[in-house]
């Protein structure tokens, strides 16, 4: 067991990375619509003119992308108060929800038989926590407690805002690039505006532009897996009891999923662990939504 | 000339300067103070709830147990004394007396199979826990609240703005040690 962490200082930490990273996505973006003008227009301020309006309308597409499309995408129903399985589930997240001084989100339940849940929601008001019957059947009072606490940090977190800024940031920067190769390929892009001694310098701007995007993609991982630790240390605060969910992830870990499951990979980030993985113990990639369960149980139980 | 107008805009800019932080750390203080108010009104809200499931849970109980008169008694006498509360640590402690009780209740209730099969009692119990742990959570969450306003008004700058404000600092509610595991016990 590792030397002990406040769970405050843990939550701290993890804010300041977060502003950390969203800055520098923020840089990356910036140097995209720059490197974009300035090899479309040899002039960088023109390009926020075009920049600018395709992020906000990316930002408003997924917006948009609703709590409705997220739950039939998931195929949940409202959950039961008739089934005692499922009051219990709503006497939880109320509970959890005075802890985290929010207001009471719609509860619903998705029938499968792995063990999972997710949140959503545009704000804390208007939210949304869903849960699978497989967690309902699988995970003691106090696993499950943990689990929704986690849920709950999402939503005080923001993070669905936060994850549906980013996506749309690392959309328009995909868009441009993708606009800028495709306008190499058919030889338009500023051939003959091309007259200074500047040619290292577009050169640069091409390298930048082909390797943004996956900059970018790889920042918004990053985010999506400190947003992770930041809900279980703060799902943990919340609950008073970081073992709770620490065994909730070992039971996740451990289950062997069953079944095909349901939904689109869009929202595997939303999750409390990605369900389209088949084996959880994996070691961490840059590629993944979530860091490696194994660490996120070591992680709480060093608390 | 271009002197004087240039120490009038240093004097404009940080007295616009103070007027911020000032605002921020008002409305901070006045924020944290309501949610305080809140999380106890919340708590209020969830222990009159429990009075009363009481004397239901008192009626459905009666019939089964016939000899545990001074388990029921029990459970009777903290809820009269939750009802006579006044003070907010009066209301916690009658509360913990309760709860109290009401574990030796659901714990003798196990040695009576029919009552365990009762779907009345079964909700009452379920219900009785839920606002239990309502009452550890809002609880919790009131001396969150607390220790914020509490590290907001004694810690630089909001120290200053406390004073000006006449703000004090506010007492935590305590929980005997015992009663903290309570709400793990959860059915």
């Amino acid at each position: 067991m590792g030397k002990k962490i406040l769970i405050e200082d843990q939550i701290r930490r993890n804010k300041q990375l977060t502003i950390l990273i969203c800055t520098f996505m923020a840089l990356l973006f910036i140097g995209v619509v720059f490197a974009f003008g300035y090899i479309f227009f040899q002039n960088i301020f023109i390009a926020l003119a075009f920049g600018i309006p395709i992020a906000i309308v990316y930002v408003v597409i997924t917006y948009s992308f609703s709590i409705k499309t997220v739950l039939s995408a998931a195929k949940a129903r409202p959950a039961n108060p008739k089934s005692r399985e499922e009051k219990i589930l709503i006497y939880k997240i109320e509970e959890m929800s005075i802890a985290a001084g929010l207001p009471m989100p719609k509860v619903y339940v998705q029938d499968s038989e792995n063990i999972n849940a997710f949140a959503t929601g545009k704000k804390p008001e208007n939210s949304v926590v869903c849960v699978t019957t497989g967690a309902l059947h699988k995970l003691k009072p106090e696993e499950l407690e943990g689990v929704i606490a986690h849920e709950m940090s999402h939503i005080k977190n923001h993070d669905i805002l936060i994850a549906t800024v980013t996506i749309a940031v690392v959309g328009t920067i995909a868009l441009i690039s993708e606009i800028l190769l495709y306008s190499f390929l058919w030889g338009g892009a500023g051939r003959g505006r091309r007259n200074d001694g500047n040619a290292i310098l577009i050169v640069i701007a091409i390298i930048f532009i082909i390797l943004a995007p996956i900059f970018s993609r790889l920042t918004y991982l990053v985010i999506s897996r400190r947003r992770e630790y930041l809900a279980d240390s703060n799902g943990a605060y919340l609950s008073r009891n970081p073992e709770g969910l620490a065994k909730a992830l070992e039971k996740i870990k451990n289950d062997q999923p069953s079944g095909k499951p349901k939904g689109s990979k869009t929202v595997a980030p939303l999750y409390i662990a990605n369900p389209f993985k088949r084996s959880r113990s994996e070691r961490g990639s840059i590629w993944s939504t979530h860091p490696p369960i194994d660490e996120r149980i070591r992680r709480l139980r060093s608390m | 000339m271009d002197l004087i107008w240039i120490i009038g805009i240093v004097v404009i800019i940080l007295v616009a300067f103070f007027a911020l932080i000032y605002w921020g750390f008002y409305n901070r203080i006045i924020r944290t103070e309501n949610r305080i108010d809140n999380s106890w009104a919340q708590i209020d809200v969830q222990l009159k709830r429990r009075a009363d499931l009481i004397p239901n849970l008192i009626e459905t109980v009666k019939g089964y147990m016939k000899h545990e008169k001074e388990v029921l008694e029990n459970v009777t006498k903290a809820r009269t004394s939750l009802m006579n509360a006044k003070s907010p640590q009066e209301n916690i402690d009658a509360d913990n007396m309760l709860t109290g009780a009401l574990k030796s209740l659901f714990a003798v209730s196990e040695n009576y199979p029919d009552l365990k099969a009762n779907q009345n009692f079964l909700n009452l119990q379920d219900e009785l826990t839920n606002t239990e742990n309502k009452i550890a959570y809002s609880r919790q969450h009131f001396n969150d609240s607390v220790l914020s306003y509490n590290n907001t008004i004694e810690t630089f700058p909001g120290l200053w703005f406390a004073k000006k404000m006449n703000r004090k600092t506010k007492e935590m509610l305590k929980v005997p040690e015992e009663s903290k595991e309570l709400h793990k016990v959860a059915f």
